[in-house]
């Protein structure tokens, strides 16, 4: 290679004869520090190569270890009521005094609610895999834990595990991306902090179609003994369907109605059914700020033997996000039919079931917030006396480690 | 008469069945374009009015990828927040990840700014390397060729037409790139701060020197501590421009430019983050507003 090029330099410059030999000593000099220059990256180039060499353990398995977060809720609570009379609140027609359970938030105080590791990973290309461990102060829960088809044909997915069911919009986030640290009062009321949470199946259904439509059924053991809780075997059923449409490049909404039929446990087994419908339109004011209005209404139908009870109420909550560091929001919460047994509460007003929550919330980060929240709480009994309850609260909530995106 | 009508009209549609191409950013989903012709149907994810890394995961994107045959993304940990939901509830096998349908472009480009440590104490670094290619016109030539491949591959019976529009595309975009550097050659500005680091891949390209950033680490909002620093630094190393993008906010910019007699550039980081329709506008539009 060398001695040819070297070669034919010197055939070319011996074609013109009038270049000098000075010249073209010059000129050979100039060729050989290049060729010299080119030898040494390749040298250079060959070496690096040879450091390359995958030297890593024999039976590593770092790269499949699956994505792990921690979440860490916390607050610290002022009241207007003493703790072991909140403990024993009522809401009148849905949860007598004693038997709420109030995972959060519920001392005067500070509350450590939960440490909660989500642990999600693709098993093969078939399934993905999905676990969140709700740590209590002195209680371990498997909030959900299931597996997820990712490669069905024609629009479907499958799902099977411990989840929450997709029925309405609320049910199936996780507290910590509520735009409240309380619960929506429909929710609580019909089924408890667990919402809808049960072991069984899911299959959706994506639409083939320009416009998002889906729908989707599961079915349940229905463990949950707010709203149902006969477990003689799978007696829970959800389906519902969802659409989507965009009025503008900024302006988004999602509607939904959902149905579910369970079987309940007062006087034998008699069926519940439960009817939603959900509105969320989402105006974005730029990358960082939007507003987001966001409702839900829930009508329950409990037939206890003995009679049918029927009770409903809706949440309406105004979100308003003004940066990335700073949101604000105003949530109206009602009880609007209460047709049920009130007997244990003659004498006392039940009427006009209501809550207004408001809130401030800080991110330093995506991943931290800090909230301040103020509730006016018009729907609890205590004590056998109605009375309105107002609590401000400061809740701190991190997500750190490898914590997946949240849905629209 | 009708009949043949509506069965050429069958015969005519199977012909130009078309692939749908769902690209995450426009830059890539126009270069999809000039590749797949007439043969393709692109659809853009993420409006490039807004920040890359925040794009609404709308449900309408649903519908999109639920129908898409092939989804090319920018990856490098850009679109983390906000495609991997909506992937995962699209129910469209055809671009999971690990699928022939999913081409990730930060696979085919050599990433900058590859970070040694990562935490998140740094900030929101993207482990894999500064993901914000777009911005360098030469990246469109290897976006050109992943694009041209991955549509062979998927649909091998039009290879030819592929092929053809990718000679002719990268034809047309060399004399366009020999024309762009020449003018750059020429480019007054060597030395600006930028609000993120989203112009990284143009300014190592031509040799443009990044002084700093208004934001004290990437997806920090401004604070006035480290704006004074930033100032200062501005002044001591006679830094002329601020590179500003369209969707952050512009007061802070402004405030340094006041302060150190700066011009404030907005720069498009993807097309159509400003008025440009195509590509040679893009790039164009960038050059004139840092040389200007």
């Amino acid at each position: 290679m060398k001695k040819s090029i070297i070669f034919s330099t010197m055939v070319i410059s011996s074609l013109f004869a009038d270049t000098s030999i000075s010249q073209m000593k010059k000129e050979l000099e100039l060729q050989k520090a290049n060729m010299q220059m080119l030898e040494q990256k390749i040298e250079n180039l060959s070496k690096n190569q040879n450091s390359s060499v995958n030297k890593s353990a024999s039976f590593s398995q770092k790269s499949y270890l699956p994505d792990i977060a921690l979440i860490l809720n916390m607050s610290a609570v002022h009241r207007d009521v003493k703790n072991s009379d909140f403990e024993n609140f009522a809401l009148p027609g849905f949860i007598d005094a004693g038997e709420a359970e109030l995972p959060f938030n519920k001392d005067r105080g500070f509350n450590f609610n939960y440490a909660e590791v989500a642990m999600s990973s693709t098993v093969d290309p078939y399934f993905d895999a999905f676990a969140i461990f709700h740590l209590h102060p002195d209680e371990f829960e498997i909030e959900e834990a299931f597996i997820r088809t990712r490669a069905l044909p024609n629009g479907f997915r499958l799902k099977a595990g411990k989840f929450r069911s997709a029925f309405g919009r609320l049910n199936e986030k996780h507290q910590h991306s509520w735009h409240f640290d309380s619960q929506a009062i429909i929710y609580k009321a019909l089924f408890g902090p667990d919402m809808i949470s049960d072991p069984g199946v899911q299959l959706q259904w994506v639409a083939p179609t320009d416009t998002y439509f889906m729908l989707g059924a599961e079915a349940f053991q229905g463990s949950n003994d707010r709203s149902f809780g006969d477990t003689q075997n799978n007696n829970l059923y959800v389906t519902y369907a969802k659409t989507s449409i965009d009025l503008s490049d900024e302006l988004s909404m999602l509607t939904g109605v959902s149905y579910a039929q369970g079987k309940n446990n007062v006087n034998g087994s008699n069926p519940t059914k439960i009817y939603g419908f959900d509105l969320t339109a989402r105006y974005q004011l730029g990358s960082y700020s939007a507003i987001t209005w966001q409702s839900e209404y829930l009508k329950r139908d409990k037939d206890i033997k003995t009679r049918v009870d029927k009770q409903a109420g809706l949440y309406s909550e105004l979100i308003y996000q003004y940066n990335n560091n700073y949101s604000m929001g105003l949530r109206y919460d009602a009880i609007t039919k209460n047709e049920t047994d009130l007997s244990t509460y003659a004498g006392i007003d039940t009427s006009g079931l209501k809550r207004y929550t408001a809130m401030v919330e800080y991110h330093p980060f995506p991943m931290s917030r800090i909230r301040l929240s103020y509730m006016h709480d018009k729907t609890k009994i205590i004590n056998n006396q109605r009375k309105d309850i107002n609590k401000v609260m400061l809740s701190i909530n991190i997500a750190a480690g490898a914590h997946g995106a949240h849905n629209y | 008469m009708k009949k043949i009508f509506l069965s050429t009209l069958f015969v005519a549609s199977s012909i130009f069945a078309s692939i749908n191409i769902d690209s995450t950013y426009s830059t890539m989903g126009a270069v999809a374009k000039k590749i797949g012709g007439d043969l393709v149907k692109v659809t853009v994810l993420g409006s490039p009015k807004y920040d890359p890394h925040f794009i609404v995961p709308k449900p309408s994107l649903l519908a999109k990828l639920r129908k898409a045959d092939l989804l090319i993304m920018n990856g490098g940990g850009l679109e983390l927040g906000w495609l991997p939901p909506l992937l995962r509830s699209a129910n469209n096998p055809k671009i999971v990840n690990g699928a022939k349908g999913l081409l990730d472009m930060s696979h085919y480009v050599n990433m900058i700014d590859v970070p040694k440590t990562v935490s998140r104490a740094f900030g929101d670094v993207h482990a894999q390397g500064n993901p914000h290619f777009s911005t360098d016109p030469h990246v469109v030539l290897t976006m050109a060729k992943a694009i041209k491949d991955k549509l062979v591959e998927i649909d091998p019976t039009h290879q030819q037409n592929y092929e053809t529009n990718y000679q002719n595309f990268t034809n047309k975009w060399q004399e366009f790139l020999s024309k762009f550097d020449a003018k750059m050659q020429s480019c007054g500005t060597k030395k600006v701060v930028q609000y993120h680091e989203l112009f990284n891949y143009f300014l190592t390209r031509y040799k443009i020197k990044s002084y700093g950033t208004v934001e004290p680490l990437p997806g920090i909002a401004p604070s006035s501590k480290h704006t004074l620093e930033l100032i200062k630094t501005m002044k001591e190393n006679g830094i002329k421009v601020i590179l500003q993008d369209v969707y952050h906010e512009k007061k802070t910019a402004k405030f340094i430019a006041n302060h150190t007699g700066a011009r404030v550039a907005i720069i498009p980081h993807d097309m159509g983050a400003d008025e440009s329709e195509t590509l040679e506008d893009f790039y164009n539009n960038i050059e004139q507003k840092i040389c200007q």
